[in-house]
């Protein structure tokens, strides 16, 4: 009994540390990976909207995405100024704001951002929601700000030569250009009465947004190196907007741990008294 | 306790080779882990019918888990029976947590890298013969139009494919053109990202619609290009 006693002993010891280990190592996984989507953290009290260097801009986690030159359709671009941008946002259950950060040498009037989202339930395709040929897609609400302007234009899209601009303009945008760094606040109502044209942003769930951005610098003859669709772009990324905290798990936790806890003195009594 | 040691261990070596065993054999992958759990039930259930089959191995089987539950002369091992007491409730209470937490990971995407093609263009053979100097032309447009993405080196590693998800595929890698056939190149060079299928998630590949731009003519002598540039061969039936 004895021997068998210790063995036991060791194989519960180490079986359950095995068990840590593969718990501890398989969480850890899960959050070991590069940025794929961008996070609103929920605030109380107004959003910065028109400040891009504001501090609470710190308390929402970056996201940084690479962007490559457009080489989707004509007319194309095979280099481009900014190669990452850095992506944070902020809501407080009524108004959203994205703060889009990258870096550019020059200051130019034609510096340009845009975001773009997916409208509705239908996939659209990242260039512009153009048709795609198998499956039916939707269009796409492009955010565009330019530094000229100052100013935000909200667009719809549903494939090449259809991007225009809304009758309701609902984007707000300002950038402001420091040692080099283009910093653009982008924004807008969670919700706004045109369903069918803007993209909806219910706290909690995941929607697809990217991101192009031109530099508005001039080649040798004055001409726009980047133009049009001759821009920096990016892939379909992530966008969520914090739900507000919900604490009903660790109520469930804390029922279910009292019903296991319950079980083993049922069980235990059961069978001490020879059952 | 002789005989709880052996289901043990048994149960602990089947998850060691679910988790870390079979995902190492050429051809598999990591198994998910509501698949894990099920095999674990299905190895806890044949023990369980093994050790219960007779009268005598039942008691030698419930026996000692008796003993270790209510504590009866199990001397050195009373501290890890209050151990398993608490563990218990608590691992409950967290699996319940895990389930009922809102994650914070996006939506898990599939993505068929290489779906069907469209039938008619399943079986095509190539109307531009194989010669040196259509290779050498199909290689003169795959540097003006494919390299920018998919690399000078056929690698996907051209200068523009940084940033692109799904990344530009490498056609020196021997699972990308290599096990396909040219029909189908043709296909994914004409109709581009745009043509996938919705398995394929056709709104997220960057590749360009080239019948827009290019005669079939010159994407046959590009497959021919690709394919000796990357040493690979197109992937036949025989």
């Amino acid at each position: 009994m004895k021997p068998a006693n210790r063995i036991m002993k060791r194989v519960l010891r180490d079986g359950t540390a095995a068990i840590a280990a593969m718990i501890i190592g398989g969480a850890s996984l899960g959050y070991a990976q590069e940025s794929v989507s961008v996070r609103a953290t929920l605030l109380t009290g107004g959003v910065p909207v028109d400040d891009p260097s504001a501090a609470v801009w710190s308390s929402a986690p970056p996201a940084t995405f690479p962007m490559s030159p457009q080489v989707h359709w004509q007319n194309r671009i095979q280099e481009v100024t900014v190669k990452d941008i850095s992506v944070r946002a902020l809501h407080d259950g009524t108004q959203v704001a994205v703060l889009v950060e990258y870096s550019d040498p020059t200051q130019d009037p034609d510096d340009a951002a845009a975001l773009e989202f997916m409208v509705g339930d239908k996939k659209a395709h990242f260039a512009h929601g153009q048709p795609m040929l198998q499956v039916e897609g939707g269009p796409v609400n492009i955010w565009f700000w330019k530094n000229k302007t100052g100013k935000a234009i909200d667009m719809s899209a549903k494939g090449f030569g259809t991007l225009k601009p809304q009758e309701h303009q609902d984007v707000t945008a300002k950038g402001v250009y420091s040692n080099g760094t283009w910093k653009v606040v982008f924004s807008r109502k969670l919700l706004t009465g045109h369903a069918d044209e803007d993209v909806q942003i219910t706290a909690g769930q995941f929607m697809s947004i990217s991101f192009a951005v031109w530099d508005g610098r001039k080649d040798a003859v004055g001409e726009l190196v980047e133009k049009g669709s001759q821009k920096a772009v990016s892939s379909w990324w992530y966008f969520r907007a914090d739900a507000p905290p919900d604490y009903s798990g660790y109520m469930y936790a804390a029922i279910a741990a009292a019903l296991g806890l319950g079980f083993q003195f049922v069980l235990i009594r059961k069978l001490k008294k020879g059952q | 306790m002789g005989a709880l040691g052996k289901p043990i261990i048994l149960m602990v070596a089947m998850y060691a080779f679910l988790k870390f065993g079979l995902p190492n054999i050429p051809g598999s992958a990591p198994l998910p882990s509501s698949l894990i759990f099920l095999y674990l039930l299905l190895t806890a259930g044949g023990i369980f019918m093994f050790e219960t089959v007779s009268g005598e191995s039942k008691d030698a089987f419930w026996g000692p888990i008796q003993r270790f539950l209510t504590g009866e002369n199990i001397g050195g091992l009373q501290a890890l029976r209050y151990g398993v007491f608490i563990l218990f409730p608590l691992l409950v209470g967290w699996q319940t947590y895990g389930s009922t937490a809102v994650s914070d990971l996006p939506p898990t995407e599939s993505r068929t890298i290489h779906p069907a093609p469209p039938g008619e263009y399943t079986g095509l053979s190539n109307p531009v013969p194989k010669t040196p100097d259509n290779i050498m032309q199909g290689k003169g447009f795959y540097a003006a139009y494919c390299s920018p993405c998919h690399g000078g080196n056929f690698d996907g590693k051209g200068p523009a494919a940084r940033g692109f998800i799904p990344a530009p595929a490498n056609f020196a890698d021997p699972t990308t053109i290599a096990m396909l056939q040219e029909s189908y190149l043709f296909w994914r060079i004409k109709k581009g990202g745009v043509g996938l299928p919705i398995e394929g998630a056709p709104w997220k590949s960057a590749m360009p619609r080239w019948e827009v731009e290019l005669p079939d003519e010159w994407i046959w002598k590009i497959i021919l290009g690709e394919y000796d540039g990357a040493h690979q061969s197109p992937r036949t039936w025989e």
